[in-house]
């Protein structure tokens, strides 16, 4: 397998965990006054993606290397591997793994019920990025670091807490589970478009001409848009059917096609992601 | 929404800066030489580190090219190996400021002496 391969393979496999390790950590200081049964199980599903981020981030940056080589030679070549640690990639990588290790002494077990130690983890893990990468070299460089942050952030939220929502579905009562998805979905709703918001506005000062978004990266981008779109039909069905279907009866059908809607909207994302990687190892604006 | 996407459209006018990208190659891309090049040349729109180059004859296993210079640079002039006549890549890759590594190939051919 080539260098490059392994290298966007390891990104989304981090991606994931990072995302999902901070994103239970904000459900925990949002919602965790409300899981009466599942919070440990929540709690649980943070620290082991947060544990299992850590190794996948160091082994990202270490194929950095390999890929300045050109093969996986390079992994053993002291010189391209203190040029991938001592950059921007290597200081984003470093404060990632320090927030993935705070949330993971957040969400251990008697560590602080609340989350907040676990939520000031997670937004050093998902705000590091700001360092490396496109943004960082721009002039603009403040203003896209604001965006950057703010979607990160805004992603974290969303993605890490539908595993945490699927918990709950399973694990608390039906009054706990509605009162939940129904405080989520407030939350949500205005928070989620957001991250649509901020990306694109992001992506018109990496490519103010029109002719930039016929690349590869514009076609990416745009491919990212349209995945939104349908993450947003998603989330509309879920909010205006899926709930009030739970509400009205407790049925197994009602909550596994809840569940179901859930478990694609985390799969639509992964591949998001996957994108995601792929972009930001190949392609610039 | 579209006069919201107008207005960010407005805010956030700039100058593209995109990771490197190879401006210039000596031998260039596609050339014919009559004569074995006796360095390599590569200019890129900005600096960057040279991390690899290899040098691979249609057929055979590539060949690293070894002490490339450790400073980043917008131009690298290194020496070529002694190059037989036939069909060539010359395979980079560089360090961009942004951290990327941006990988590149320029194919020739060297024609047999006359």
């Amino acid at each position: 397998m080539s260098a490059d391969l392994l290298s966007v393979i390891v990104r989304t496999l981090a991606f994931v965990c990072l995302f999902q390790a901070a994103g239970a950590a904000f459900f925990v200081l949002l919602f965790g006054a409300r899981l009466a049964n599942s919070d440990h199980a929540i709690r649980r599903l943070g620290f082991w993606t947060a544990v299992a981020a850590i190794p996948l981030l160091a082994a990202h940056q270490g194929l950095d290397a390999a890929r300045m080589a050109g093969s996986l030679s390079g992994l053993g070549d002291a010189h391209l591997q203190s040029l991938a640690w001592d950059s921007g990639g290597g200081n984003a990588a470093a404060l990632e793994i320090i927030g993935l290790g705070v949330i993971a002494l957040g969400l251990a077990p008697h560590s602080s019920p609340t989350g907040d130690i676990a939520s000031l983890g997670a937004l050093i893990a998902t705000c590091a990025a700001v360092l490396t990468g496109h943004t960082s070299v721009h002039p603009e460089h403040a203003r896209l670091a604001a965006l950057l942050a703010l979607h990160l952030v805004l992603v974290a939220f969303w993605f890490g807490a539908l595993l945490p929502l699927i918990i709950c579905s399973r694990r608390e009562s039906r009054q706990a589970t509605v009162a939940l998805l129904r405080e989520f979905s407030s939350v949500a709703g205005p928070l989620v478009p957001c991250i649509a918001i901020a990306g694109l506005a992001m992506a018109l000062v990496l490519m103010p001409d029109r002719t930039s978004w016929s690349t590869t990266y514009g076609s990416l981008v745009l491919m990212k848009l349209l995945s939104f779109v349908g993450l947003m039909l998603l989330a509309a069905w879920n909010r205006w059917r899926a709930v009030p279907a739970i509400e009205r009866s407790h049925t197994a059908a009602a909550g596994q096609a809840l569940t179901a809607s859930i478990a694609i909207e985390y799969g639509l994302i992964v591949a998001v992601l996957a994108v995601t990687a792929t972009l930001t190892t190949f392609y610039s604006p | 929404m579209k006069r919201l996407l107008g207005l960010l459209a407005l805010c956030f006018v700039g100058v593209v800066h995109a990771h490197a990208h190879l401006l210039q190659a000596a031998p260039a891309d596609g050339s014919t030489l009559s004569v074995p090049p006796s360095a390599f040349s590569l200019k890129f729109n900005e600096a960057a580190t040279l991390t690899a180059l290899t040098i691979q004859k249609d057929g055979e296993a590539a060949q690293k090219i070894e002490r490339l210079p450790a400073a980043p640079s917008a131009q690298f002039n290194i020496p070529a190996p002694k190059l037989d006549a036939g069909s060539y890549a010359l395979s980079f890759r560089v360090l961009s400021d942004d951290n990327h590594v941006v990988s590149g190939t320029i194919r020739f051919k060297v024609m047999p002496a006359s």
